[in-house]
């Protein structure tokens, strides 16, 4: 995982101060391919970053008569401070994108390293794999919401046929519901770890196995210690992935609980869409954005930055 | 990507890329330019009514607006599913088109409010949830009909306001002494229960024997507890003589953190003398009737199906028609699933009734759902608009709707003898809707629905008392709603 600009890679590697400034003819067509997402990403996410900059200042709903974008200073993020049920939502997803991100890594991992060694039959396991990651994350929320059906549905009859009966639903009780939907994300996203490790591990070089090997390793000494600090990076770009998807988890949550039982479902972008699309309060919805946007964006930075400076990337 | 740059033939290709890139941006500006523009503006439609007369057609229907294109949106129910196969026979008479859309409740909302608040008149005419009424009315977003109603502008045979259910008429399209709007549909909630069980000789035996008194349909809280208590049975015990195959539960109930289980607490809430304003204004949502009606509630759950913690209206309907529930409060909008066949299992078994009271003899409370037709303010095509409203609530239309299994909003539908005859929860709708209470219409209705159904939730998976939840809820509301109490319309 080289991180390096496609504009460097075709230029001469002349340190003259022309050559700063030359386009080669790669590069030109390199800024040719690339205007058209630059528009389109200038469109679709400056001007929204921007906007909902500018609202969160201002009051504005569009039910509640007079409030259609009145200057209101910091009162938006004043508010906030004092706004236990955000705090309580941010700190459900930052515990739901922990766990989740953890047992997926876990099995993940483990998933890819049992792939690596069988050789019949990996193409269809392989893709076999995929299928719960390529289904629409609403799909997966509807199919789950009969499957955890309190009356008639297949998980308590599975539990019933084992011994274990189950008077409720496993999404009605609040520490069971929260489970179930780290479960779930784990079934949906642990495959997509498996594969990009998976990948990982087949990009490994031999020689260092097979010397690990001749010194006397066993096959956990071989694994903990030669081939994972080598599969560091990539799995390190895996959980960034992940956990950027994981904390805007909203879909699931939305159609199987509704942020409920009470609030113990409740994470931080359904208590977003509440307010913006039940209360109809846009700016302070887009404050909340914002909040989101900035703690997000600082701990990736911080992650990057850690495993950087650790070495663990080379630039 | 750097062999693909690499490749021979790149000095021809470079330039149809350069021109292909070009074009694409210039494709895309446009697209964005067109986007923002108002999308098809309708051709003007001629305002006076003058010619009214001449261009009455022979059904006594005017077509002076023949041509002329509306767009309607509505829940998608069964009533606009009817209502969407009644149409062609207003195009015919009209000349006017309409194009439905269905959309589910949230969805129809939000799509509504958004075309509402950008001004783009992308629907002429919608059909709403009266919760909404005094938002989309203080915020100019519906157009006020009184003027429309009185001139009577268009002549049409078979309309009459006089005709439309009082309490639809008064409680779901009046705001502020306004009308803007008729009922489109006349949902309201009632109790269901169990006719056949409760005419078991063996089984009121019993009843009589446990709790002193006759069974029959509950009129009070206390005997419709009761009779859910006596009805919870578990699989292999009898009912009605015979031996049950599956558990069988006292009531069915709403318990999700959804609009669903706010709306039946209404009724529990009321019965008991609560509400969430009193009589200056202010929020009251943690007084002591409320909290009576809610510890109440949560008894009843004893004697609920597993699962009502996350169940809505869709949950109780099912429970009911699977016959696997003796009683529940719920929607009149539902009994014409219980009695169709193909859905249910419990045809003809259901009984239909008041919702129960407190005391014998207090005044009876249902609460209603109605939704209601309104012209946005942003139509070129009002009286077209207006037209399709008196269609749709014209005798014949509202007694063909009602054949078909709708919801009508006209005396003369409930009037009709051979739906009477026909439908057994004919009466019973008419008899609610007569004792019908609404619920707050105040533009922050939405904030009101999220907080109370989270606290009502959290009861009801007993993370909470009721006292506690309410509490919360009135601390809540009381920072939502700081500028708009006291609340003096609702």
């Amino acid at each position: 995982m080289q991180i390096m600009s496609s504009a460097s890679r075709g230029s001469p590697a002349s340190n003259s101060w022309r050559a700063q400034f030359y386009l080669s003819r790669n590069t030109k067509i390199a800024i040719v391919f690339l205007l058209p997402s630059i528009v389109i990403l200038a469109a679709i996410i400056i001007f929204p970053i921007g906007y909902s900059l500018t609202l969160t200042f201002q009051s504005y709903s569009l039910v509640i008569p007079g409030k259609t974008g009145q200057w209101i200073g910091f009162e938006n993020y004043q508010k906030i401070i004092s706004d236990e049920a955000f705090w309580a939502a941010l700190g459900r997803v930052g515990l739901f994108t922990f766990l989740a991100v953890f047992i997926e890594v876990v099995i993940g991992v483990a998933f890819a390293y049992l792939l690596n060694t069988i050789h019949f039959g990996r193409r269809l396991l392989t893709s076999l794999l995929l299928i719960p990651t390529i289904l629409t994350p609403v799909v997966i929320g509807l199919m789950f919401n009969l499957i955890f059906n309190a009356q008639f549905g297949l998980f308590n009859y599975l539990m019933q046929l084992i011994g274990i009966r189950i008077s409720d639903g496993i999404l009605n009780n609040p520490s069971t519901a929260f489970a179930a939907l780290v479960a779930i994300d784990v079934w949906e996203w642990m495959p997509f770890i498996a594969l990009i490790m998976l990948a990982g591990m087949q990009a490994i070089p031999e020689q260092p196995l097979e010397a690990a090997q001749i010194d006397g390793a066993n096959a956990w000494q071989t694994f903990w210690m030669v081939m994972l600090p080598m599969l560091r990076p990539v799995l390190i770009v895996a959980v960034l992935f992940r956990a950027a998807e994981a904390i805007r988890e909203f879909d699931k949550v939305y159609i199987l609980t509704g942020g409920g039982p009470g609030t113990a479902t409740e994470l931080a972008d359904l208590y977003l869409y509440r307010v913006s699309f039940s209360n109809w309060d846009l700016s302070y919805g887009a404050t909340l954005g914002m909040i989101m946007f900035s703690l997000a964006m600082a701990a990736a930075i911080l992650y990057f930055y850690i495993t950087v400076k650790r070495g663990e990337i080379q630039r | 990507m750097k062999n693909i740059i690499s490749w021979p033939y790149i000095k021809d290709i470079q330039e149809v890329l350069k021109r292909g890139a070009v074009i694409l941006i210039s494709l895309i500006l446009i697209a964005s330019f067109t986007a923002c523009t108002p999308s098809a503006t309708p051709p003007a439609v001629p305002e006076t009514g003058l010619e009214t007369e001449a261009a009455t057609a022979e059904s006594g229907w005017s077509k002076e607006y023949e041509g002329t294109t509306l767009n309607f949106i509505a829940e998608a129910t069964l009533n606009t599913t009817i209502l969407k196969e009644l149409l062609p026979d207003f195009t015919e008479k009209t000349g006017i088109i309409v194009n439905v859309e269905e959309a589910p409740y949230d969805s129809l909302v939000q799509k509504v409010v958004l075309d509402f608040s950008t001004h783009k008149g992308g629907y002429d005419i919608i059909s709403m949830p009266y919760e909404y009424l005094g938002s989309f009315a203080e915020n100019g977003y519906i157009m006020p009909l009184d003027e429309e109603l009185s001139k009577d502008a268009a002549p049409v045979p078979d309309f009459s306001t006089d005709d439309l259910i009082p309490s639809l008429w008064e409680a779901s399209t009046k705001w502020k002494d306004k009308i803007y709007g008729m009922p489109s549909n006349s949902a309201v909630m009632m109790m269901f229960y169990r006719k056949d069980l409760m005419e078991n000789e063996q089984e009121k035996a019993a009843f009589q024997e446990k709790y002193g008194y006759p069974l029959a349909p509950a009129t009070t809280w206390q005997q419709y507890r009761d009779i859910a208590e006596f009805f919870t049975r578990k699989a292999g015990d009898t009912l009605a003589g015979e031996t049950l195959t599956q558990d069988f539960y006292g009531v069915s109930l709403a318990g999700k953190r959804h609009i669903a289980t706010v709306l039946e607490w209404f009724n529990y809430a009321w019965t008991y003398g609560g509400g969430l304003f009193d009589s200056s204004g202010q929020l009251q949502v943690n007084s002591d009737a409320n909290i009576k009606s809610l510890e109440y509630w949560l008894e009843l759950t004893a004697f609920a199906p597993p699962g009502y913690t996350s169940a809505t209206w869709d949950e109780v309907t099912a429970a009911l028609q699977q016959g696997t529930a003796a009683q529940a409060i719920t929607w009149a909008d539902t009994a014409g699933s219980m009695e169709d066949t193909n859905a249910s299992k419990v045809k003809g078994k259901i009984g239909y009734a008041s919702i129960p009271t407190l005391k014998e003899g207090d005044k009876k409370v249902a609460h209603l759902g109605s939704w209601i037709y309104a012209i946005s303010v942003d139509t070129q095509n009002k009286d077209a608009a207006m037209l399709m409203m008196k269609w749709a609530l014209s005798k014949s239309i509202q007694l063909q709707l009602s054949q078909k299994g709708g919801l009508p909003a006209t005396i003369s539908a409930f009037s009709d003898e051979e739906l009477n005859e026909k439908l057994p929860y004919w009466k019973q709708t008419m008899v609610s809707l007569e004792e019908s209470r609404i619920r707050p219409r105040i533009p922050q209705w939405g904030q009101i629905s999220d907080i109370l159904s989270e606290q009502l939730s959290r009861v009801m998976v007993k993370e909470v008392s009721p006292a506690d939840a309410l509490s919360e809820a009135q601390k809540q509301l009381q920072e939502a709603l700081k500028d708009a109490l006291p609340v003096t319309a609702e």
